[in-house]
């Protein structure tokens, strides 16, 4: 009899530790797969920032940076982390970037979705003593010759500040885009080379470009959003309002590892759509000039099928597509 | 003078003590960077005011700049490329049981070089920010090459053995994925590869790991069983220390000032040259290598000139000198605030504040410095065979903290064995470090500039700053196997 009891009081010990402890019960492993102080650094640590300010989640968080591979070397650390409801990572378009150029054999289907959080656009802009006063002049250049304007920018080649421009410059009928000048500058002398004149435009992220902005030595000829942002950008053209029919959209999401179990995957679609709707992420998206643009799981996932092809295309025209 | 108003507010003086403490600490630790600290600090400085915020982050840079050249001198391994060239002399100097004048020498000299810089900072920020924007990818190019013949050859009558340490340097630096095309290079498949090989793990390896290996050979003969140092004296310097110093400090400051402005240069090129400057200059450039003290007073007076050099242009121009100024300058966005002429001039008691902690920070971290180095110098006192496990193991940590990736072990023990290696045939390691550390830097403003000219080759010669530095750099190459054969032609005679 004693020996039952204590059988029936082990068995409901482990059934309550096993169901009944509420998720999540110890501390959480965000991870940054780029170095301190970029996009995806800056991205994960706010929202760390805002669950923690919020209550949403009361374990602590551990932010960690994961640099590599542009991006690569935090993909294969989650194949590591399979089912492992405690590991969080951000992405963007790299993501799909990386797989699709073949430098990683994963892809964002071996991850698991869990929310698109923001969207980060892109922008063009050229030295203030540039001869170039609008995007389109820039790609008339571009058409007569596609050697005659350089274009830099900080990600490597046929990733995302080179995509972003050959997507504008396909729609504005640029032919040859493979002829098109694209210098990579990784070391932080991507501003300087466009104000020195060695390059004649940089495609690079709002954030950068806002900055040189307010220092008074750039024009920005237009941004890659669908409609105009607010604030010193406001005065920017999109591509759109300039005649060329594209935009490209920096989304930024958080994902967990392959097969993560179901009830984290609610747990944080859960928590971020109401993160998303508190008046302290509202400040922060303000404070980086980032649209608010929250899409949970499975939505998430038809987006990335979506865009995977359609950066596929432009990959393949450039000949960096390196699947099937 | 306003700006040391700001400065001396009780708040802003003690988040700047706390700062240079910090920074000092972060320096000493092998792995950890100014750039990491001051990102782990960020979301602490989002309550401070921004010009806190801004001479926090600041302090936490040159704090790390005073820290880094610790480990150096007293166990032969430096936190960070600017750093390295600190060992050279700075190790030998503790070998010869003068640790405290080294460590008080760097002190010194970092303090020296910081406020000259200050100086200059305050005198000449327009005019000097514009340099910033001379320098496209042939001058970059033409640069690096400078840096690495001048120290190849900086060993006399070795500069063949020179070349092979820089050409393994280059080699390391080749591995992963190539920016400007996007295909791995050299990553065997290897995932964790493709980011390249973080030149801290190459350093951590050939100056520390190799370091342990050599004294294991000593202790397996059973030498060296006693501990480097028993007795120690004050942390100061003679009269005549200061007046062999002095002019090095001089003639280094501007060396690291001006590669400090320049965005894709850094610490270990500024370091480095302004040692080679000191060697070549000396009328006896063979004590250097074993212990001359204007060999250490050189570079780190460079090293912390070039902290604040790469401020200059992220606050005049908006573009950041190095990663840590592209942090700070990310968070100035983050307040609002705009970098450029105008910050001066619509918020003074943010330029002039940071200005003005230029002045105070250096001047504390200094201070801190030398009752710090009494306490530290008498890790010396530990016998060998204590000390160099513990040296191992934080060789180990510090890696691992980089990147948190096991491949970095496998690594660091291959590049330890080098370093052992190198020293048993009496390879020089500075040229394979610099290599290592602007290798990439090297080849991409190669590949940059002809990608700009569409591979025509004159435009490394079209400007006249990339001519004079190519000029010097054949020079460099040139002139130790001349004034060898010059010396010998005498001896003759």
């Amino acid at each position: 009899m004693k020996e039952k009891v204590l059988t029936v009081i082990t068995l409901v010990t482990f059934i309550t530790a096993i169901f009944g402890a509420a998720y999540p019960d110890k501390p959480l492993n965000f991870i940054a797969p780029g170095g301190p102080g970029g996009g995806w650094d800056t991205t994960i640590r706010v929202v760390a920032q805002t669950l923690k300010e919020t209550n949403l989640v009361t374990q602590p968080i551990v932010v960690t940076n994961m640099p590599g591979g542009g991006g690569g070397v935090g993909l294969a650390h989650m194949q590591t982390k399979k089912a492992d409801p405690y590991t969080i990572i951000v992405f963007s378009p790299p993501l799909l970037l990386i797989n699709l150029t073949g430098q990683t054999q994963y892809s964002f289907r071996d991850l698991t979705p869990l929310a698109m959080l923001i969207h980060d656009y892109g922008a063009f802009a050229v030295s203030k003593k540039s001869k170039f006063n609008s995007i389109s002049e820039v790609m008339e250049a571009l058409k007569k010759d596609p050697k005659s304007v350089k274009v830099g920018g900080i990600s490597a080649f046929g990733s995302m500040d080179h995509i972003q421009f050959l997507i504008a410059a396909k729609a504005a009928g640029v032919q040859n885009l493979k002829d098109i000048t694209y210098v990579s500058f990784q070391e932080g002398e991507h501003l300087a080379a466009l104000l020195g004149g060695h390059i004649d435009v940089l495609s690079t992220g709002l954030a950068e470009a806002t900055t040189a902005l307010q220092a008074g030595a750039i024009k920005i000829l237009a941004i890659t959003a669908p409609q105009r942002v607010s604030g010193i950008l406001a005065n920017v053209p999109t591509l759109k309002e300039e005649g060329i029919d594209a935009e490209f959209v920096n989304w930024r999401g958080l994902f967990g590892p392959p097969e993560m179990p179901d009830y984290a995957v609610e747990y944080w679609i859960n928590a971020l759509s109401k993160m998303v709707q508190t008046a302290e992420w509202e400040k922060v998206v303000a404070k980086y000039n980032w649209t608010k643009a929250f899409m949970p799981g499975k939505d998430f996932l038809n987006y990335l099928e979506k865009v995977n092809e359609e950066y596929k295309v432009v990959l393949k025209e450039l000949g960096l597509y390196k699947g099937e | 003078m306003y700006g040391f108003k700001v400065v001396f507010i009780p708040s802003n003086f003690l988040w700047l003590t706390l700062g240079c403490f910090l920074g000092t600490v972060i320096g000493m630790l092998p792995g950890l960077g100014p750039a990491t600290g001051i990102a782990l600090l960020l979301p602490l400085t989002f309550v401070m005011k921004p010009e806190t915020a801004l001479i926090t982050m600041c302090a936490i840079f040159y704090g790390a700049m005073f820290g880094g050249s610790r480990s150096s001198i007293l166990l032969n391994i430096p936190g960070d490329g600017s750093a390295v060239a600190s060992c050279f002399d700075g190790y030998p100097m503790t070998l010869k049981g003068e640790a405290e004048v080294a460590l008080a020498i760097s002190a010194i000299a970092s303090f020296i070089g910081g406020l000259i810089s200050s100086i200059a900072f305050v005198l000449l920020a327009l005019p000097l920010a514009k340099i910033a924007l001379m320098f496209g990818p042939p001058e970059y190019f033409a640069l690096m090459v400078l840096a690495l013949t001048a120290t190849a050859s900086m060993s006399e009558g070795k500069v063949l053995k020179g070349l092979l340490s820089m050409a393994l340097g280059l080699m390391v630096s080749m591995v992963g994925l190539d920016p400007q095309s996007g295909v791995s290079r050299f990553t065997f498949g290897n995932l964790e590869l493709q980011g390249g090989i973080d030149f801290v793990v190459v350093i951590i390896g050939i100056y520390g790991l190799g370091e342990v290996f050599k004294n294991l050979e000593k202790i397996g003969r059973g030498e060296m069983l006693q501990p480097i140092k028993k007795k120690f004296g004050k942390i100061w310097i003679t009269k005549e220390q200061w007046k062999r110093s002095l002019v090095p400090m001089l003639r280094a400051t501007p060396i690291g000032f001006l590669i400090g402005i320049l965005p894709g240069a850094g610490g270990t090129i500024a370091a480095l040259m302004s040692y080679n400057v000191e060697k070549r200059l000396s009328k006896e450039p063979e004590r250097f290598g074993k212990g001359a003290i204007e060999g250490l007073a050189a570079p780190e007076a460079a090293n912390n000139a070039c902290s604040i050099g790469a401020i200059l242009p992220t606050l005049t121009l908006g573009i950041p000198g190095s990663g840590t100024a592209a942090i700070m300058l990310g968070a100035l966005m983050i307040y609002g605030l705009q970098p450029g002429p105008l910050l001066f001039e619509f918020y003074p008691e943010i330029g002039w504040g940071v200005v003005a902690s230029l002045f105070v920070g250096n001047f504390i971290a200094a201070v801190m410095n030398l009752p710090l180095a009494g306490l530290l110098v008498r890790i010396l006192a530990i016998p060998p065979k204590i000390l160099y496990p513990l040296i191992t193991a934080l060789c180990f940590i510090g890696v691992y903290a980089i990147n948190l990736s096991v491949v970095d072990f496998y690594l660091l023990i291959l590049f330890g064995l080098l370093g052992y290696a190198m020293r048993k045939f009496e390879i020089p390691t500075a040229p394979m470090i610099l290599a290592s550390v602007v290798g990439r830097k090297f080849e991409q403003s190669f590949r940059q500039s002809l990608m700009i000219s569409g591979g025509d080759f004159s435009i490394f010669f079209k400007s006249a700053i990339s001519v004079t530095l190519l000029i010097l750099a054949v020079l460099s190459l040139v002139y130790p196997t001349v004034s060898a054969a010059l010396k010998k032609k005498r001896h003759a005679v």
